[in-house]
């Protein structure tokens, strides 16, 4: 083993330069190459967090509008249920009342119908009986007016009776 | 052991060898780490691009077991010189060496210089047998870690560097701690200062060259004969399988030992 300081310095001239020149040269630019990519790397994970934030907060929105909706609809189905059995229910009560109506008019029109035949068949009887009894009578009774009240009266009672 | 090429100008010595595999070590650093860093990417990185920011990360890794990240901002670029300038000062010693050999005094230069420590050698074996023919070998190439001035360089850099880090940055903590934890204990504190400069120098430099040693000593095993040779290339394959652990350990362990020192020194609070 030999010792020389020329040999040391020498070696601490070649270190030096080298040390100076790789600062420069090589790891200068490598840094700051790498502390940029450091950069871009936080800045993506940052980037993603916030989209899975967003989204997450989209989700959230989705569920809600979903819920409302179905909320809505079962309201509208209730809405409709409860429209139609009130229609129903007054469908069914016009149609009751139309019915009774219907039937009212029936019966009114029957005892019209009714009346007035009496009516009639009690003027033609009258006549008849008039006529009849004219003809059975026609000696003793005359046309009178007198006679034919009497008549009438009869046949009223008969009529009353029938 | 083959000696170093030296020559003398201008009444200091240079150490050929030394000067030679600097140049090497540091243009292979530099090629490596310009060619990691030629088309940087942010998005899409080249292979040696990720394995340059590999290294960057395991010496942040390193740094940040010892002291806080911030602090040690400053001293990252120092941490990769220091790792890439010492694995690959490491390694290459292993694969191959070069050596020449001299028998006469007057051949014993180079460009003119003559070779000042080879002809000492050729004198010196010529005293000691004398009419016997000289060999003189000298090692052209090896690990510039390897050898002491250049290892001790280093740690002497790191030395001045953590003192004057020390008296700058943390002027009354570094020196209290001198005289801790009493005042007599001043020369203790001082001589564990230069022992860790020691230790820190003298480690890569025993480890590095005793590896070459080894080496150079199987390589002339391997010259001696048939059997020689048979037996000392499974002994070379495994023993440069280990120098290359060796001299990633020393490089790692180098470079863990300045950031230890550099935060001891710059570590402002106080837990005596």
């Amino acid at each position: 083993m030999h010792f020389s300081i020329t040999s040391l310095v020498l070696a601490l001239i070649a270190f030096l330069a080298l040390y100076f020149l790789l600062n420069k040269y090589a790891f200068g630019p490598l840094f700051s190459v790498m502390e940029k990519r450091r950069e871009l790397v936080l800045q993506q994970m940052n980037e993603a967090a916030q989209t899975r934030e967003q989204a997450v907060s989209y989700v959230e929105e989705q569920k809600q509008a979903l819920q409302t909706a179905r909320k809505e609809a079962l309201e509208i189905i209730e809405q409709s249920r409860q429209t139609s059995s009130k229609q129903t229910e007054q469908l069914i009560e016009s149609a009751k009342v139309e019915a009774s109506r219907i039937k009212d008019e029936a019966v009114r029109d029957i005892q019209n119908e009714k009346n007035k035949a009496v009516e009639e068949l009690r003027g033609e009887l009258g006549a008849a009986s008039v006529k009849i009894a004219s003809k059975l009578l026609q000696k003793e009774v005359s046309t009178d007016p007198a006679q034919e009240g009497l008549v009438d009266q009869y046949l009223k009672e008969v009529g009353g009776r029938s | 052991m083959h000696i170093s090429p030296m020559i003398e100008v201008g009444g200091l010595d240079f150490d050929l060898s030394i000067i030679l595999m600097l140049i090497v070590t540091c243009t292979i650093v530099f090629v490596l780490a310009r060619l990691a860093t030629r088309n940087l990417s942010v998005e899409n990185p080249g292979k040696l691009q990720n394995f340059m920011e590999w290294l960057v990360e395991f010496v942040q890794g390193m740094m940040s077991s010892t002291m806080d990240l911030k602090k040690g901002k400053p001293f990252l670029g120092l941490g990769l010189t220091l790792i890439l300038f010492i694995f690959v000062g490491n390694m290459l010693g292993l694969p191959f060496g070069i050596v020449t050999e001299y028998h006469d005094v007057n051949k014993a230069t180079f460009f003119g210089h003559q070779l000042v420590n080879v002809v000492e050698e050729i004198h010196k074996v010529e005293a000691a047998n004398p009419g016997k023919e000289v060999e003189v070998g000298v090692t052209w190439w090896k690990s510039p870690t390897a050898d002491a001035s250049v290892s001790m360089g280093l740690a002497g850099l790191i030395f001045v560097l953590v003192h004057f880090l020390g008296l700058t940055r943390n002027t009354k903590g570094y020196l209290k701690h001198y005289l801790q934890p009493f005042a007599v204990f001043l020369p203790i504190n001082l001589i564990e200062q230069f022992s860790k400069l020691l230790t820190h120098g003298m480690r890569l430099f025993g480890n590095i060259f005793a590896g070459e040693v080894l080496i150079a000593q199987l390589v002339k095993l391997g010259s001696t004969g048939i059997i020689g040779g048979i037996a000392s290339i499974p002994l070379l394959m495994v023993w440069q399988g280990f120098s290359i652990f060796v001299g990633s350990i020393q490089a790692f362990v180098f470079v863990m030992l300045t950031f230890l020192y550099i935060s001891q020194v710059i570590d402002t609070h106080e837990e005596h």
